[in-house]
């Protein structure tokens, strides 16, 4: 099957490549990764760390870009004030803010502003859970490229990432580069849509590049439609003392895939990794995220957790390794799953590898239903059932969205969370 | 108000209640004392409609309904409240957000527009100033982390707020020291009323002393086996249960 897909992905690729932008990724490059991609095959469900990947959707979609962004999008979500917005659609640049960024800050579109230099040829594609950042590099038709400066201050960007043609027509291949210069700090939202309700094909590659002492956080919203198939990559790499915090929400798509990389290269890095997965109908959530302790005092904390209702499938896979030359690191762990259904599905796999002593390592992970007594004290205060199981699946997320430090951004995600608990918005009028 | 006839409740297959018959008239406070693992929970429990327990035999008549017939969250809409004796954590639901939803399926349920958000607020901290309770506990988790007196002057501010027509505190008076006993007492006195009645709890006469009951009943193995004034609780301060249990047999 795969040797099927493969072949196919070389003749949309050969059909094309004159109208790939060289810019975004060189030719060379595109036809290396294609290489190791054929070398490497397509992940497949047998694959252990791709079991709970709905991969069939590829076997349908058109693996070429949508070239031709449809018109401009009507009803996005309202801007978050102080953050300056770039809006994408189907992969490529089509609205930067009014207001140019600080000087400290260079956000640009590698399609139309070829300067800004890649970092060429990352590990990325070494790891068998990074193959689909191979496909993106083969197809990339922009990226956003941010660079932060030293001495910038807090920079606040969000990228807004929009699905638009059906799988037939294009997929699209959003792909992300930052670079934070030493001490620089950003505060990154990145949000993933789509319109209407087609049939998207989405593949995402994002890479990080954090110099020493510098700071990210990253707020990622995964709000695909119903039928949306997301795939997504994300490598970070940080130098001695930097901080990357990732909070990942995923809410949308019919099948949605994020494979995250960290590694904490320098010593004293530090690491915080949050994910929130709502799962119903026939959804499938799945992440996988690897932490990699190459320095001494480098610390993890991963937290997930994780909502199916319905025929939902909903898992997390979270491996931390720690090297050799880690000494004294701090690993902590936490995943939890809640299954609010008879026929959903939560799978959570904690791994650990220790190649070192002096390893702190507290690791946990529980799945179990919603908690009768809880249930039972709303019941017994006059909420009715529906809503008492909502509040709870709500509080269940909490340790992850109360994370969330922008008010406005969080207050959108505690909203966009009741909305697909609720059809009935009761919950909302209580967070009124 | 409440009659309870002949009530026979089974709990995983052993029978707990054994007949138990009690009356609480409209208006009155009374007091339901006896010995651990006796049933007073599970009375309390079955009132307010726990899954778990059967109801073999007899019945529960509340304001001339059926309450068994009624689920949980019914009940509490037409106006049985129950003071848990474990007050449940539910951390990330936030406090207030569980009052306002309370306040207003029960106004929902009369038909009644929801409570104005910030009327309610200032309600809500008058109600907490008369149980001395620190404002910052709002929007903390329900019960999260709270000491366990802080936890039962919670469920007394839900019981305040919500102003139920029958109230069942289930030992709401265990764990509090002696100045917070005085404030629960407090607050359970302001809602005493002629369209309201209480049922307390206890295994100490000591909260008697602060809410005078009109009855105090004695549960010994699943059933009523006395029941009398005020003094009844001060003779069983004195006397202990053991002279009861034969007559339970
Ligand atoms: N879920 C259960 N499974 C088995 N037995 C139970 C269960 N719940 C209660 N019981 C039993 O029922 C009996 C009555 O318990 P209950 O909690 O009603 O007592 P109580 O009078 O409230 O005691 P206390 O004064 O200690 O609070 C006890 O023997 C208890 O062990
Ligand atoms: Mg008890």
């Amino acid at each position: 099957m795969s040797t099927a897909l493969l072949a196919r992905v070389k003749d949309e690729y050969g059909a094309l490549c004159e109208r790939l932008p060289a810019s975004v990724v060189g030719t060379e490059r595109r036809r290396s990764a294609l290489e190791r991609l054929c070398e490497q095959g397509l992940p497949a469900t047998r694959e252990e760390n791709w079991r709970y990947t709905n991969l069939r959707v590829l076997e349908r979609a058109r693996f070429a870009p949508a070239l031709t962004p449809t018109e401009a999008i009507a009803d996005l979500p309202a801007p978050l004030e102080g953050v300056a917005r770039y809006v994408f659609v189907d992969g490529i640049l089509c609205a930067s803010p009014q207001v140019a960024p600080d000087a400290g800050i260079a956000v640009s579109s590698l399609r139309t502003a070829p300067t800004a230099a890649m970092r060429e040829c990352p590990s990325v594609a070494a790891l068998p859970e990074a193959r689909l950042a191979l496909l993106n590099d083969v197809f990339a038709t922009d990226a956003a490229a941010i660079r932060v400066q030293s001495s910038a201050g807090t920079q606040r960007v969000e990228l807004v990432f929009i699905a638009c043609a059906a799988a037939q027509v294009g997929a699209s291949y959003p792909r992300v580069q930052v670079t934070l210069e030493p001490g620089a700090r950003l505060a990154l939202v990145e949000r993933h849509l789509s319109t209407g309700d087609v049939a998207n094909l989405v593949n995402c590659a994002v890479q990080i590049d954090l110099a020493e002492g510098s700071q990210l956080t990253h707020y990622r919203l995964q709000q695909t439609g119903s039928r949306t198939a997301w795939f997504d990559t994300l490598e970070a790499t940080l130098a001695k003392d930097a901080r990357y915090e990732l909070l990942a929400v995923s809410t949308g798509g019919l099948t949605a895939r994020s494979s995250v990389h960290v590694r904490l290269a320098g010593s004293g890095a530090e690491v915080a990794l949050a994910t929130a997965a709502l799962g119903d109908r026939l959804q499938s959530q799945d992440t996988f995220a690897l932490t990699e302790h190459l320095a001494p005092r480098t610390r993890t904390e991963q937290t997930f957790r994780g909502i199916a209702s319905g025929r939902a499938r909903v898992a997390f896979n979270g491996k931390v390794v720690v090297r050799e030359a880690a000494r004294a690191t701090d690993s902590r762990q936490s995943l939890r799953g809640l299954l609010a259904g008879p026929e959903a599905e939560i799978d959570l796999r904690p791994q650990l590898e220790i190649y070192t002593d002096e390893v702190r390592c507290a690791h946990g992970a529980t799945a179990g239903m919603l908690d009768e007594t809880m249930l039972f004290y709303l019941l017994s205060r006059g909420l009715s059932p529906e809503v008492a199981q909502r509040l709870l699946k709500w509080a269940f997320l909490e340790d992850v969205v109360s994370r969330i430090e922008l008010p406005d951004l969080r207050r959108r995600i505690e909203l966009e969370i009741a909305g697909q608990m609720s059809e009935g918005a009761s919950l909302k009028e209580l967070l009124g | 108000m409440l009659k309870i006839d002949n009530l026979h409740v089974t709990v995983e297959g052993k029978e707990i209640l054994k007949g138990l018959t009690l009356e609480i008239p409209t208006g009155e406070v009374h007091a339901v004392m006896g010995p651990n693992g006796s049933g007073k929970s599970t009375l309390a429990h079955v009132l307010s409609g726990r899954p778990g327990y059967q109801v073999t035999g007899g019945s529960v008549t509340y304001q001339g309904r059926d309450l068994l017939s009624l689920a949980p969250e019914e009940r509490a809409r037409e106006g049985v409240f129950l003071g848990f004796q474990y007050p449940v954590e539910i951390p990330g639901v936030n406090n207030v957000y569980l009052l306002k939803a309370a306040v207003n399926a029960a106004r929902k349920h009369r038909g009644l527009p929801e409570v104005d958000a910030f009327e309610f607020l200032s309600v809500v901290r008058e109600k907490m100033r008369l149980m001395r309770m620190d404002e910052s506990m709002l929007s903390r988790g329900v019960n999260e982390g709270f000491s366990g007196g802080e936890k039962k002057r919670n469920e007394i501010l839900q019981m305040l707020v919500l102003e139920p027509r029958l109230a069942v505190l289930d030992e709401t008076d265990s764990g509090l020291d002696i100045d917070a006993l005085k404030v629960v007492a407090h607050g359970v006195n302001t809602l005493r009323a002629a369209d309201r009645s209480l049922v307390l709890v206890t295994h100490y006469q000591r909260l008697l002393d602060y809410i005078i009951p009109d009855r105090v009943h004695v549960l010994v193995q699943g059933r009523i086996v006395r029941s009398g004034d005020k003094t009844l609780a001060l003779e069983l301060e004195r006397r202990g249960y053991d002279w009861l249990i034969g007559e339970a047999a």
